[in-house]
């Protein structure tokens, strides 16, 4: 397998060590502390509260975990030593961090799985709008003058930590509800979702009000009406009608009230007031299900099986996701799930091609053609059930007649619709690396950069995000009046040069050239500006690698780093919140069973699914494990 | 029958009612922290006005050669040539708080607040501070229908950025009501304008209707509330106040209250609704800043912030000639002089935008005088040098008088790095809403403000 030996070395350092004990040991680290921590936090010396003199034991990595794990952090982000400081070199640094981390984590899961805190959090945009549309089955936006949402966490916009409210949202929740309301009561479909009964020969307006209310509210609410609770909200009824109001009118007031009550717009789950973490109720799992794999309310089906108490059975939960990965409705959560993974959502936004250079681009038809590839074809690896290797190299994607010809492709089926088309022999194409929404996203509006394309490699694929310049990045020398123009290939060696670039960028640029046959779009070629495109590239262990196809290989003898990433991401998705240390078992547990079952899509789903933090609540006492797993 | 319908009833407050759930409405270090609006303010309502630029500016062409009342225009300031007597550009004021961390969210989540903001991925977002703008707008209180209108052109940037640590929310924001909360944008100018238009044309049926539905959430809310723990209490709070400001707003617009009796000082002409997400960005800049104006000209607020783009933006400005990439891209000159040609041209288009606005609220009267004259409109960058993220000598202009509050038509040379909170406190003292010192200021701007 030549791939793996370069791939071994590709993130691990070739740097001298400036310091005794084995790269990445307790002693190496203990070696670290003391050259460059101990003056201040060392002794009596107590920088900023902290003491390293309980740190000096291996068991203080069991007792003090606390403490390693704020030690841990400020490393990492390179805010220890502070600057202006002797720091130790880029390599002892994440040889030191690798280790603490790994060492931190397996101390961490010895003690068992515990289930993180599942905060409040309010419906974002997306879901938001979602829930609107399936609770009065209405089809608009009804979040359309909702602000958009920052992400958090693993970088999702679901993320509880960054759900901020403004003023702007109370004013559109305020009409939202009300337009969408308007708009359903008018629409026939949509009107015999929500409004069950009108005063008639044998209703009274009170008796049809409550019919309605009574049955809106649970749905609303994602739970059963709590006693007396419908009547709260009929009271509104009560007094528009005694204001002279219509039945519709009055009603419609009542489900507005609903629709801005915070148990709506916010997820919220009863609390366990128990020491211990308990499973999570129904009511709680059937929502915690539908918005991660569909990103909206529970549907008949769920609610059901919640009211049967049936949705912690393992063999209920494992049809149940089948069933909601093949419901078109999961394309919500592709979508959201993977252009925020691979970034490919900023295309369009802060990332648009050169509409001069590119005009290709901005064909409606090739550009929703573009955006939507990665989508459709994540949703077919879930929804079928195939290898995720797939993410990495694959025989075939979601293409349509526009995205075929944008890859040269001369593929007889391809029309309109995007479908499952297998590539012909020496495409080039296969894995998200060939496709031009990831290439576009990872590229300037006007040429390709091997540098982002490798950082975007590092970062959203193998999950080891290069650190940022350092400052006073000295400026490339390559302009001066007269001389040659150098290439950016030139320039970049040039860059490499110097030692303080080198480090990151002997890593960063040899993937990125690989994919330099692919231009700004993703299109093949073999020459730029009259030149034959070179995608050649050393590793920095100094193997050779030429080109995407060597690059898939090498990358997928990484492909367990590729899927503990894929499986972190997707756990901070479904949790929405950043995971925590003691996530990261739960993390290892999942990528581990992925691996034994050939990688399989509905592998990492179930994983996921049947997870401490997914099933869970915690108790009273934080950080307590789930004794024994049901 | 339930609270919200009894409190109706006048002899109960509602508000005193809730008191007695156990709502905290207000932070009490807020309250601490808050100016007093004082009496003495001007008959003519002042306005601010933030124009935020991203990735600095080519500083060899931005500041004048001369100081005090005989300077000629920079390159890049040479657009604002008809305000010349209008205006304040600032030289040599900093941010300390943001000389470290990163590049840029550091200086652009802090810009208004003059903090240094906390590095995370998200789980403890914490600016440190309450921007300037939300500060004034707490403390004048609510005397028009919107206290303040947060605009841009780009939603929140996805993700987070693991390079550097930071959650990209920061460099989304420069607006801050309290220290773990952003306050959203605004980024299209049909929303806006329809904001404006309701904020003006207040339905009292409606808006009756609108306060019964709010009172009710807030005893959903009350309810609720005591099922929950700390940290979700918190975020069901932020709720709650933001309802609880719709709810005043509403009741005085429907003047159900009768403290104060707000009307637009001019009509929102509804010729002038704009389109709803212009596809072209100069074209978007310009509309929202329309909004601004008529924002400005009715009354509806005193105080808006715009961000010409987020952090980092790396907007592509082909659209303006002779540029021929996108804007972070070339603000990373590395002293190329073909980059900085064109670095310098985006940062002149964006003083020209700030023209265009300026020029609209001049035409607007007001009395003897216009709107441009009542007002302070900055325009401002959180670094100075993009190349270099350069935290010192930040680029600042402020234009208009404020109702004559402050002198102007002067180049305003500091010591360098004097706190640019400095310009902050001047501001809020010219607005009517004076602090007696914001995060380091060390005092007012020599020579701005009047006596």
């Amino acid at each position: 397998m030549p791939g793996r030996t370069h791939l071994i070395a590709l993130l691990s350092f070739l740097a001298l060590h400036v310091t005794k004990g084995r790269a990445g040991s307790f002693e190496h680290t203990q070696a670290l502390l003391t050259k460059y921590c101990t003056a201040c936090h060392g002794g009596k010396a107590s920088a900023g509260g902290f003491n390293l003199t309980g740190l000096t034991s291996p068991e203080s990595l069991q007792v003090k975990q606390t403490e390693w794990n704020r030690l841990l952090t400020r490393v990492r982000n390179s805010e220890m030593p502070p600057k202006g400081s002797p720091a130790p070199a880029l390599d002892d640094r994440q040889d030191m961090v690798a280790w603490l981390e790994t060492t931190l984590r397996r101390n961490a899961c010895a003690a068992g799985f515990v289930p993180g805190a599942w905060p409040m959090r309010r419906l974002n945009r997306d879901e938001y709008s979602a829930t609107i549309r399936d609770l009065l089955d209405v089809q608009v936006d009804a979040a359309h003058g909702l602000p958009a949402d920052g992400a958090g966490g693993e970088g999702f916009d679901n993320a509880a930590e960054t759900l901020f409210i403004s003023p702007i949202h109370a004013e559109k929740y305020l009409e939202a509800a009300k337009e969408a309301l308007d708009f359903g009561a008018k629409d026939p479909k949509s009107r015999k979702t929500f409004l069950l009964a009108v005063p008639g020969k044998d209703i009274m307006p009170e008796q049809a009000a409550a019919k309605t209310v009574e049955a809106f509210l649970p749905r609303a609410f994602r739970r059963p009406a709590r006693p007396g609770e419908a009547d709260r909200y009929l009271a509104l009824f009560r007094n528009a009608q005694k204001r002279g109001e219509t039945f519709d009118h009055s009603v419609l007031l009542a489900l507005n009230a609903i629709l801005i009550s915070p148990e709506f717009l916010f997820h919220h789950e009863d609390a366990n007031t128990s020491a211990d973490p308990v499973l999570a109720n129904d009511y709680a799992m059937a929502s915690r299900l539908s918005y991660f794999l569909w990103g909206s309310m529970p549907d008949r089906a769920l609610f059901d099986l919640a009211a049967a108490g049936k949705l912690q059975e393992p063999a209920v939960l494992q049809a149940q996701l089948e069933r909601m990965l093949k419901d078109g409705k999961s394309r919500e959560f592709a979508e959201r799930f993977v252009s925020q993974w691979l970034g490919t959502r900023e295309l369009g936004r802060d990332i648009k091609p050169d509409e001069k250079l590119f005009p290709d681009y901005y064909d409606a038809e090739t550009q929703g053609a573009i955006r939507y590839e990665p989508v459709l074809f994540f949703q077919e690896i879930l929804a079928t059930n195939l290898s995720l290797l797939n993410l990495i190299d694959s025989k075939f994607s979601l293409l349509t007649n526009k995205t075929a010809k944008l890859y040269g492709l001369k593929i007889k089926e391809a029309n309109q619709q995007p479908k499952v088309l297998e590539f012909p022999a020496d495409s080039h194409r296969g894995g998200v690396l060939g496709m031009a929404a990831v290439l576009a996203v990872s590229s300037y509006p006007q040429r390709t950069s091997p540098v982002l394309r490798g950082k975007w490699i590092l970062e959203y694929l193998l999950g080891t995000p290069p650190p940022p310049p350092p400052p006073n990045v000295p400026a490339l020398k390559d302009n001066h009046a007269g001389a040659p123009a150098a290439t950016l290939r030139e320039r970049l060696e040039l860059h490499r040069a110097d030692p303080t670039c080198a480090t990151c960028h002997n890593r960063i640029d040899p993937l990125g050239f690989a994919l330099e046959n692919y231009d700004v779009l993703g299109r093949w070629r073999t020459e730029e500006e009259g030149k034959p495109v070179d995608a050649s590239g050393q590793l920095p262990d100094g193997t050779k690698i030429n080109g995407a196809d060597d690059l898939k290989k090498a990358l997928l003898a990484r492909k367990d780093v590729i899927i503990r990433n894929l499986t972190s991401k997707m756990l901070g998705y479904a949790l929405g919140r950043g995971l925590t240390l003691s996530d990261s078992c739960t993390v290892d547990q999942i990528a581990a069973r992925v691996a034994q079952e050939n990688y399989s899509a509905q592998t990492l789903i179930r994983g996921i699914v049947m997870s401490v933090p997914f099933r869970y609540q915690p108790g009273t006492i934080a950080n307590t494990a789930v004794k024994e797993v049901h | 029958m339930s609270r919200a319908l009894m409190s109706r009833n006048p002899k109960i407050s509602r508000r005193t009612v809730l008191r007695g759930a156990g709502v905290t409405l207000a932070l009490p270090w807020l309250e601490a922290m808050l100016p007093a609006a004082t009496s003495h303010a001007p008959k003519l309502p002042v306005r601010m006005a933030i124009l935020y630029m991203p990735n600095g500016v080519r500083e060899d062409m931005w500041t004048p050669a001369e100081t005090g009342r005989d300077f000629t225009l920079p390159p890049t300031l040479e657009p604002l040539q008809d305000f010349r007597g209008d205006l304040n550009v600032l030289t040599n004021l900093w941010n300390v708080a943001a000389k470290g961390g990163d590049g840029h969210y550091v200086k652009t989540g802090g810009y208004l607040t003059s903090t240094t903001i906390s590095k995370t991925l998200g789980v403890d977002v914490n600016c440190q501070g309450v921007s300037m703008d939300q500060m004034a707008a707490r403390a004048a209180g609510p005397v028009t229908p919107l206290p303040s209108i947060e605009l841009g052109t780009a939603p929140v940037t996805t993700g987070v950025d693991t390079n550097v640590g930071y959650t990209r929310v920061y460099g989304s924001h420069i607006a801050w009501s309290g220290p773990t909360q952003p306050v959203a944008k605004e980024i299209d100018p049909r929303n806006v304008y329809e904001r404006l238009f309701r904020a003006c044309n207040p339905s009292k049926v409606t808006g009756r209707e609108d306060v019964l539905l709010l009172d009710q959430v807030r005893d959903d809310a009350a309810r609720l509330r005591q099922e929950l723990g700390t940290a979700d209490r918190h975020r069901l709070d932020e709720y709650m106040s933001v309802v609880r400001d719709l709810e005043t707003r509403l009741e005085r617009a429907g003047n159900n209250t009768g403290k104060t009796h707000w009307k637009p000082r001019a009509r929102l002409d509804s010729a002038v609704k704009p389109e709803a997400m212009p596809e072209k960005h100069a074209e978007h800049v310009r509309l929202m800043l329309d909004m601004i104006a008529l924002a400005f000209q009715t009354d509806s607020t005193r105080i808006a912030t715009f961000m010409f783009g987020n952090a980092v933006s790396n907007e592509d400005f082909t659209f303006v000639d002779g540029v021929k990439g996108a804007h972070h891209s070339i603000s990373h000159h590395q002293n190329d002089p073909e980059k900085m040609r064109q670095y310098q041209l985006i940062n002149r288009w964006h003083v020209e935008q700030y023209a265009y606005l300026l020029r609209k609220l001049r035409e607007m009267k007001e009395g003897d005088s216009n709107v441009l004259a009542n007002s302070m409109i900055v325009l401002g960058a959180g670094m100075r040098d993009g190349n270099k993220h350069d935290p010192h000598n930040l680029p600042v202009v402020v234009t208009g008088g404020a109702g004559g509050r402050l002198v102007t038509g002067q180049h305003l040379m500091h010591t360098p790095d004097t706190p640019l909170a400095n310009l902050w406190m001047t501001m809020l003292d010219a607005f009517g809403t004076p602090v007696p010192r914001f995060a380091d200021s060390t005092g007012v701007v020599p020579g701005m403000l009047r006596a």
